[in-house]
């Protein structure tokens, strides 16, 4: 293969300097004249039956311009996307209950903040309090009021996968251990707070600016809940300060001020402020992981039977999208001959939880790993062989899933193993001092396409101007991760072009081509970087013809762009500009510009990804035996993202992944108490900061995926699984405490090492 | 959310700024950083009838330091200002440690540490080691100035001696006498810039290896920072050897009333006074001995 | 009753009648339109709001308009004003993959301005200690951490 021009190149981010100087608008910073502003009154109960809702003291106060409640708004539901119409739970306001601390109930428009504010308090609802359910158990228990009451046992998603035969393989398993792990909820922590725009266009449609990860996903829901023609509906995504799985569906103030604009014919804003996001936005799904695994004394994994129970909250969210993925990437990683899952999603009186980087995958591998590394010490058999042994290696078919194309996990292991001097160290660490590991898989997009649309996954145009430019149009959302930035490399990779020749435009529903299912599950930079390729490789061809045309050349000659030319390999003299091409394109063409279309769509991969990250952790840490504090002194990672695009974008990810891994294991948790949710603030929320991030050190193991544009795959979204295993497994080797209950607290730590954990040989 | 409304107030004076808090009566607040203040404001806690900010008055500002009479740091000092202040640095380290541990760069920047100890937070990292040191609150009111000790000053959280028509002008420090030192411990789950889950102030006074006066002040383990009495007496007269520092731990967890929050357990705070209240003593008498 | 002030903003003054209860934030933000800064949290533990007055970093969502009243105040804005030359703070920011979201950019470049100020060789440990008033959820600190060392080398008096 030949070197590349752009790929692998640190090119600096196309949005970096509109960042750098304050002059990228997100969507609070959007004003339109006449713009109204909107609250939402959220409920203080936690289970409630709605008997009345009284607005006519805030309708009556002065400068309040629209208030409205779920009897204003068409009764249409949405939760999980669509076309599971037995997972859509939700109304944008509530309409016969509320279901947690924070529901939304009502919401209201006026023509500045403090007006808003006001006319909240002086809205009057009448509740009838039913009891709460706070837990999964008490929530299945027989005689648990129905959250939802179409929903038995508040169970709303049971999911099941089998092959092979579990019982028939922990019967020939030398080695059987269960164990049951808790994992907690955390908080996306965006910095910045959700926030919509919504406009009435002239001729009664509507437009919205927000800030999201799925516009086409919005633009669709919006619709439907607004009971308007999908095409009525226009969605731009701004700016936007960080998802992380938090803003993929369509949400409350979305609608409301879409639905307020329409009722007022005045643009209508909603931003959040942060007690709000803490108090009732979505966070990662607490877990109960019951967990079954048979060896063989070689320590050859023969036998998995898995089962999670999903703390849903109160209503479905992504929810029934985590349980399955549960599900998968309890099968993921390892070679796993015989496995049985069970999945479950129960609601309880809680804020929903929903999708969050890695998307069921950090908590079921959290447990994974974790039994990993306990199996591994019963059979005597060290964590890092033990991994090497089980493996999956390229060219290994999961069941039901797809066979895995490229794959460097093995090298990431040993990669990992040699940085971090893992034999020596795992032997020789002083007291307090402790080294562990922790490794992922993780999918390159979803195939599971659960939102049915008529258009590919991904699409991409490409404009060639005369000029020696071209204009990509993608509705693929960058929402910080830079993709934007990593599909121009891929266009101008493909076209010979460089940066600054490519305009961008992404995520316009109304511009930009149908369609893209949005920035999650690690699918942009595969789907949305195939269909640029597409297009790419349909504007070379017009061009290649034109230069054939020219110069009369001989069939057989292959053709290149290159360096801002079109030309025959080989024959530079033969060749012309970008430019000179696409006009004489064009002039064939009687004046037509030269534009093409490109898309991607999986197809024949399977019901769950086209392609497989993977990779290896190696936290050391340093525990004050004393107070219970946890230093993590150094992080080492060897992973495997097919070909690396832009080596900063990838490190950047990886770090960002790591910061977030740190607070799942160590410091950030939810403190709820019947139902409230008490630490709504960053002082008492503990996302950790830079005085905490420890150094690191990354070894990218190149592969080549076939499936992925120039060999490249996800990254960025496997990584939030590794950190919390590896620094827990860290933390028991320097102090013999093993946490099955996450987080790892200092208070967990004294407790367990006064509990006789195993001092370290 | 939006602020509440409410009448700003800046007066130039001392005088001016007291006779605007009687005209003004109960719903007025003074406002030296803002940031205990505000956020109070901002989530609906608070929603005060008048601000009366004190930046304006030059008289409540400053730091000074005299070698004979000690430290005066005045009610608008900023936390930063504390921690960066090369006398406070030289002769009352502890002090400007504690500052330099309070909240964030932009918290230091704007907050101050007379705000710190007014809003009498069980945890404030201020308090512990300037009570122990025995530092006093400097108050002006309508009938003149008072000081009070800060084992007196605080009467529960979010509450102090501060009557309403008062303000507080300055917290005077005492010079450390010679053959004393001081120190401040305190233990938090973020690590590093954090709210403490625990803390601990102590000054002691050695005689060589013997301890012959201690004065040990505990945060965020009791609705005030709090005076653990009988540690201080066990250490009294005794050579700091490690058994007695983890004697004194032990006395200093018993005498701490904890409650669980959100922060931290009960149990582990009792551990973590233990544990703090021994590296304090052993800090102090080291610096007592430099 | 609303209070006039004189605020200096990037070296540019501005009159203005304001309602006590506005914070500097919603005054550069609603009044100003300077929209660079952020609000991430209004509680002052984020930093995505953080600006200099006087030369102090602070959180503007927890300052008075009313209490800055003739003070200069520095946002984002300012840092380039020419709108073509790169403060080398920014500039060291876009070549060190320091932005992702971007959301907590100015304010870290504020504060990263603040601590160049009083420290113009910091130690890396120094540099985390001076942004940890600052929250960011993409980029794990550590290219933010490279892009301050790299703006300090920057501005090094030759």
């Amino acid at each position: 293969m030949e070197p590349f021009q752009m790929i692998g190149k640190d090119v600096p981010r196309n949005d970096a300097r509109a960042k750098a100087t304050g002059t990228a608008a997100y969507a609070d910073d959007l004003k339109l004249p006449g713009m109204l502003h909107g609250r939402i009154l959220r409920s203080p109960l936690a289970h409630a039956r709605i008997l009345h809702i009284d607005t006519s003291r805030a309708e009556a106060l002065t400068g309040v311009r629209c208030v409205i409640t779920g009897q204003d708004i068409p009764q249409v539901k949405y939760g999980n996307w669509r076309l599971f119409p037995d997972t859509q739970d939700e109304y944008a306001l509530a309409v016969d209950k509320v279901r947690f601390i924070g529901d939304e109930v009502a919401a209201v428009a006026a023509v500045d903040k403090d007006t808003a504010q006001e006319a909240l308090e002086l809205i009057d609802v009448e509740y009838e309090e039913l009891p709460g359910l706070f837990d999964v158990e008490s929530a299945m228990a027989g005689d648990a009021v129905p959250i939802h009451d179409h929903c038995r046992n508040n169970t709303s998603v049971n999911r099941k996968i089998a092959y092979g035969d579990v019982e028939k393989g922990f019967a020939e398993s030398d080695y059987v251990r269960e164990d049951t792990f808790r994992v907690h909820a955390v908080s996306h922590a965006y910095l910045e707070p959700c926030s919509a725009l919504a406009q009435l266009d002239l001729d009664g449609r509507i437009t919205l600016w927000t800030s999201t990860q799925v516009p086409y996903i919005v633009q669709c829901l919006l619709a439907s809940t607004l009971e308007m023609r999908e095409n009525d509906v226009r969605v731009i995504k701004p700016y936007v300060g960080g998802g992380f799985g938090g803003k993929m569906e369509l949400r409350t103030w979305e609608f409301c001020a879409a639905f307020m604009a329409k009722r007022t014919g005045r643009p209508v804003k909603f931003t959040l402020n942060r007690e709000e996001e803490f108090l009732a936005g979505r966070r990662r799904h607490p877990m109960t992981i019951h967990s079954k695994v048979g060896f063989k004394k070689d320590g050859a994994l023969v036998a998995k039977d898995l089962k999670i129970t999903l703390d849903g909250g109160a209503y479905n969210a992504m929810g029934p999208t985590a349980t399955f993925l549960c599900g998968n990437f309890g099968a993921m990683l390892y070679r796993y001959p015989n496995y049985a899952f069970y999945g479950r999603h129960v609601y309880t009186n809680k804020p929903p939880a929903s999708a969050m980087r890695g998307f069921g995958a950090p908590q079921s591998l959290y447990a994974s790993e974790i039994q990993m590394n306990m199996a591994a010490e019963a059979l005597g058999i060290d964590p890092v062989d033990i991994r090497l042994k089980n493996a999956q290696k390229s060219g290994d078919k999961i069941p039901d899933v797809a066979t895995i194309s490229s794959c460097g996990f093995t090298e990431s292991i040993q990669e990992v193993a040699r940085m971090s001097d893992w034999k020596k160290k795992r032997a020789s660490l002083g007291p307090g001092r402790g080294i562990g590991i922790g490794c992922y898989s993780f999918i390159s997009g979803g195939v599971f396409n659960w939102f049915n649309t008529q258009y590919p996954f991904s699409a991409a145009e490409v404009r060639a101007f005369s000029d020696g430019t071209v204009h990509l149009l993608t509705m693929a959302s960058d929402i910080g991760q830079g993709s934007d930035t990593a599909l121009k490399q891929i266009l101008a990779e493909e076209l010979g072009l460089r940066m600054e020749d490519i305009r961008i435009t992404s995520a316009d529903t109304a511009m930009t081509p149908q369609a893209d299912l949005g920035s999650w599950g690690s699918r942009v930079t595969l789907m949305a970087g195939n269909a640029v390729v597409d297009a790419a490789r349909k504007i070379k061809e017009r061009l290649f013809g034109a230069l054939s045309a020219r110069y009369n050349l001989n069939v057989i000659y292959e053709m290149e762009c290159r360096e801002g030319r079109v030309q025959p390999k080989g024959r530079p003299d033969r060749g012309m500009s970008f430019g000179e091409a696409v006009a004489m394109v064009q002039k064939a063409s009687r004046g037509e510009p030269l534009v093409a279309r490109g898309s991607y769509t999986p197809r024949d991969k399977g019901l769950v990804t086209p392609a497989f990250g993977f990779g290896a952790q190696v936290a050391e840490v340093e525990v004050d035996r004393q107070t219970g504090l946890v230093e993590v002194k150094k992080m080492w990672t060897a992973h495997d993202c097919g070909t690396v695009i832009n080596p900063k974008g990838v490190e950047g990810q990886l770090a960002g992944s790591i910061q977030m891994g740190l607070g799942y294991a160590l410091s950030e948790q939810f403190v709820m108490e019947e139902g409230r949710t008490l630490n709504t603030n960053f002082l008492d929320y503990k996302m950790p900061t830079a005085l905490d991030m420890p150094p690191g050190e990354v070894v990218h193991v190149e592969t080549y995926e076939p499936e992925g544009p120039m060999g490249a795959k996800e990254c960025g979204e496997g990584l939030a699984s590794p950190t919390a295993p590896a620094i827990s497994d860290a933390v028991y080797h320097a102090t013999g405490y093993r946490c099955k209950d996450l987080p790892i607290t200092p208070e967990k730590i004294l407790e367990g090492m006064n509990a006789g954990g195993k001092k370290k040989s | 959310m939006p602020l509440p409304k409410f009448e700003y107030l800046s007066p130039k004076s001392l005088e001016e700024a007291l006779q605007l808090l009687a005209d003004r009566g109960e719903g007025t607040h003074l406002l030296a950083g803002g940031t205990d203040l505000l956020v109070k404001m901002a989530h609906g806690h608070l929603k005060p009838r008048a601000v009366i900010a004190l930046k304006q008055i030059d008289a409540l500002g400053g730091i000074r330091f005299d070698p004979g009479k000690g430290l005066f740091i005045g009610a608008t000092a900023l936390l930063d200002e504390v921690a960066s202040h090369p006398d406070v640095k030289a002769h009352f380290p502890s002090v400007a440690y504690a500052a330099q541990q309070t909240a964030n760069v932009q918290i230091r920047n704007m907050g101050t540490l007379a705000g710190n100890l007014c809003n009498a937070a069980p945890s404030a990292d201020n308090a512990p080691v300037l009570t122990a040191m025995g530092a006093e609150a400097v108050i002006a009111g309508p009938k003149g100035e008072r000081r009070v000790a800060l084992d007196r000053f605080f009467k529960g959280p979010g509450q102090t001696v501060i009557e309403p028509g008062e303000i507080l002008t300055a917290v005077h420090v005492p010079v450390i006498p010679s053959g004393f030192g001081t120190s401040y411990q305190h233990v938090s789950p973020r690590g590093k810039v954090d709210i403490a889950a625990v803390c601990v102030g102590a000054m002691v006074g050695m005689d060589g290896a013997t301890c012959k006066e201690a004065r040990i002040v505990l945060g965020a383990v009791a609705p005030v920072p709090m005076r653990a009495e009988k540690t201080e007496a066990l250490v009294r007269g005794k050579a700091l050897t490690p058994e007695i520092l983890e004697k004194a731990g032990r006395q200093a967890s018993e005498e701490a009333r904890p409650i669980s929050d959100m922060r931290a357990g009960a149990e582990y705070r009792k551990r973590m006074t233990a544990v703090l209240t021994g590296r304090a003593l052993k800090q102090a008498a080291e610096a007592a001995a430099n | 009753m609303k209070q006039l002030l004189t605020l200096r903003v990037n070296g540019i003054t501005h009159e203005l009648s304001i309602d006590p209860w506005r914070t500097l934030n919603e005054v550069l933000r609603d009044e100003l339109n300077l929209t660079g800064t952020k609000l991430g949290c209004g509680s002052g533990d984020c930093g995505a709001c953080t600006v200099l007055v006087d030369g102090r970093s602070v959180s503007s969502c927890l300052t008075l308009a009313a209490s800055v009243d003739g003070k200069e105040i520095a946002t984002v804005e300012g840092l380039a004003p020419s709108g073509e030359q790169l403060h080398p703070v920014q500039e060291s920011f876009v070549e060190n993959g320091a932005i992702q979201c971007g959301f907590c950019t100015a304010g870290m470049e504020m504060s990263a301005v603040y601590l160049l100020g009083r420290n113009n060789a910091p130690d890396e440990e120094q540099i985390r200690a001076g942004l940890s008033g600052n929250l960011c959820r993409c980029t794990g600190y550590n290219q933010i951490v490279e892009a301050v060392a790299a703006a300090a080398e920057k501005m090094k008096p030759s």
